[in-house]
């Protein structure tokens, strides 16, 4: 880089200093410190990878859970998302689509806890569901059982990440020539084919990025899964508060939070190979 | 010149008096609260205002930092930030922590020792006032009030309920999914309950509960915690504290432990069925004091005994601890007797009688037996 254009460029970095500054600070410093902490052995003050040893003795059946619940409801979200947002797009039913269009995007405006503490008396084993369900002489009262585990949490996550991906997934479709499928329907194409071979294709990226997002946003939900799953195994967050609280012991936090990272950065790095096989920047 | 010179004076000797002017009309006592919201609001609707009206000029602030060890834990955190950052004076005047954490700030070096220079210091007799968890806190606490853990059952449900571990295993035995819990991490009430069944099959209690710290006391903990294991496949577990007593209420579960204040509360406030009963089994189930305790380097030390003094005074231990939020006082209870009416005082002791409590009510293990506790629970029991 040439002075002249080092002059230039000068208001530019000093204008993102601020910003910079403030990520590095208070976002970048104690991430990197958390990380590495998580090799610190506070009882011989040296490093190695005791906290890890104890995270998996521990934690190691809930860690599994994490993963799974986590990638669970991201499939699902990912369907549930694709099939609301081609409904948005190639439904026929005006009023439908009007009403779906109007309902949808509810519970993004609902809190996580807000929507734990919903799922707590709509799940339970008398809840609203069983309760609606046995007055609707589906289920026998006998057999009504508690949804308050993983599989409460699995509801909660899909409920509450669904509107947000639906959202990014139906401005892409919205956003798409139409002809394309107006050519298809006109050669006969059914709806569900146009959306499997023709829309979901060229919105995919789209629809990666969605799923990341709200994955990585469940994996790091605390209050849903301390407040639906009783007992155990439990989510990896709760572990973390719970060796925080408990035992003020950061180094086992510390290990089951790099753990987190590491999952979040797996994540992040289909995103950019996806990115990357598409011979362009990642959306 | 001179009369520069003149401004000058009259503006500073003006903002001295206003800077003093404020300083009496306006000091602020700022208080940390930990435990449920309702101890926040026992003292932004009682506490607080009672004490502003009988000191003109003072503004009580409180904060609450939430229940169990994680509230606690942000007060610890929070002192030993401006301690470490070598602060002479700190911006809390008043805390409210619980035991295990009390302990560690001692320790610390965070507390000051004030007890004895508070005219409400003598009625602190109870051992809790002077142990917490195994540290010894005399001088640095008042209790506020102390709570206890207990069985809520279903009458309705089960005629006789267990008195005793050994008869509760026996009923769960033959009537599984009866019993519901909240397992470790999902309150103080379901840690309450493993602690109770450690005292009851791990062996030597009196250690566990006095110290000192051996770990020859643990040679009864496997067996023990194995067949907790196996108890835990015949219960239910309930998602909280809170979560125990909803499902008491909606009759998914017969019997669990909980707070007993929180219980009485809940069955004022009409939100738990009338029929629903306590009992403390043998050979006991432990409760817990909250402290009010004032930091090391506290800016208005005077101001913060006298709220305590308040705070722990008969009159006011009658009125806001028992008659108010159902707990048992924190001083001694023959000061607080006398300040009750007859019909009161019975009805914190309708289920659980003074006799039940001086019998089955224990303290929490000693500090390192209760990390033990939890730690081996979690790696024997869970998984």
């Amino acid at each position: 880089m040439d002075t002249p254009r080092l002059r230039k460029n000068l208001p530019l970095v000093a204008l993102l200093l601020p910003a910079l500054l403030m990520v590095g600070l208070l976002f970048v410093y104690p991430l990197l410190f958390s990380l590495a902490y998580a090799f610190r052995n506070e009882g011989t003050g040296g490093w190695d990878l005791s906290n890890f040893t104890k995270a998996f003795a521990l934690y190691g059946a809930d860690v599994s859970l994490t993963i799974g619940v986590t990638l669970l409801s991201t499939a699902l979200v990912g369907v549930l998302a694709v099939a609301v947002a081609g409904y948005l797009t190639l439904g026929e039913n005006p009023r439908a689509v009007a009403v779906l269009r109007w309902i949808y995007r509810w519970p993004m405006f609902i809190p996580f806890v807000v929507a734990a503490q919903l799922m707590r008396t709509f799940l339970a084993k008398s809840g609203m569901l069983n309760n609606t369900l046995m007055s609707l002489g589906l289920i026998e009262p006998l057999n009504a059982m508690s949804l308050l585990d993983w599989r409460g949490v699995v509801v909660t996550f899909v409920w509450k990440q669904l509107p947000f991906a639906a959202l990014l997934i139906a401005g892409a479709m919205a956003s798409m020539d139409r002809s394309l499928m107006e050519s298809a329907r006109g050669l006969g194409a059914g709806r569900l084919r146009i959306l499997i071979e023709i829309v979901l294709p060229q919105v995919s990226a789209t629809v990666w990025v969605s799923l990341i997002l709200s994955f990585v946003t469940m994996l790091s939900a605390l209050s849903v899964p301390m407040m639906i799953i009783a007992g155990t195994p439990t989510m990896i967050t709760v572990d973390m508060a719970w060796r925080v609280n408990s035992y003020g012991d950061y180094g086992v936090a510390n290990a089951l939070g790099f753990i987190s990272f590491a999952l979040s950065g797996a994540a992040a790095w289909f995103y950019l190979r996806q990115g990357v096989r598409e011979g362009g920047k990642p959306a | 010149m001179k009369r520069l010179h003149r401004t000058l004076v009259v503006s500073a000797l003006m903002t001295l008096g206003v800077l003093s002017g404020s300083a009496n009309a306006q000091v602020t006592l700022n208080v940390i609260s930990g435990g449920s919201q309702n101890m926040v609001d026992y003292v932004t609707d009682y506490l607080g205002p009672l004490f502003e009206k009988q000191n003109p000029g003072v503004k009580v602030s409180v904060v609450g930092t939430g229940p169990d060890d994680a509230g606690s834990q942000k007060m610890l955190e929070k002192l030993l930030a401006q301690k470490n950052a070598g602060l002479a004076v700190w911006d809390t005047d008043v805390i409210v922590p619980n035991q295990q954490k009390t302990g560690e700030m001692v320790k610390e070096g965070l507390l000051m020792k004030y007890r004895d220079s508070i005219p409400t210091g003598k009625y602190a007799i109870s051992q809790s006032a002077k142990q917490a968890l195994g540290v010894n806190v005399d001088g640095y606490v008042m209790p506020m009030f102390e709570s206890q853990t207990a069985l809520a059952y279903n009458p309705d449900l089960i005629k006789t309920p267990p008195s005793s571990f050994d008869e509760l295993r026996a009923f769960v035995a033959k009537n599984p999914k009866s019993f519901g819990y909240n397992g470790l991490k999902g309150g103080m009430s379901g840690v309450a309950f493993v602690v109770g069944w450690m005292y009851a099959y791990g062996g030597n209690p009196e250690v566990i509960q006095q110290g000192p710290y051996d770990q020859k006391a643990l040679a009864g903990w496997d067996k023990a915690f194995s067949e907790l294991k196996a108890f835990n496949q015949q219960v239910v577990f309930t998602p909280g504290n809170a979560g125990t007593l909803d499902m008491l209420n909606r009759g998914e579960i017969a019997m669990g432990p909980v707070w007993v204040d929180m219980f009485q509360t809940w069955k004022a406030e009409g939100r738990l069925a009338p029929n629903l009963k306590l009992k403390i089994l043998s050979p006991g189930m432990p409760g817990q004091p909250y402290y009010y305790a004032i930091p090391a380097k506290a800016k208005n030390v005077e101001l913060a005994k006298k709220f305590i003094a308040l705070a722990t005074s008969p009159e006011v231990q009658a009125e806001g601890i028992v008659k108010r939020f159902n707990w048992y006082p924190g001083i001694d209870a023959n000061v607080v007797k006398p300040a009750l009416d007859t019909k009161t005082w019975n009805q914190l002791f309708v289920d659980v009688t003074p006799e039940d409590l001086a019998k089955n009510a224990k303290p929490f293990p000693l500090a390192p037996f209760f990390k033990d506790m939890r730690e081996q629970y979690e790696a024997k029991v869970q998984n």
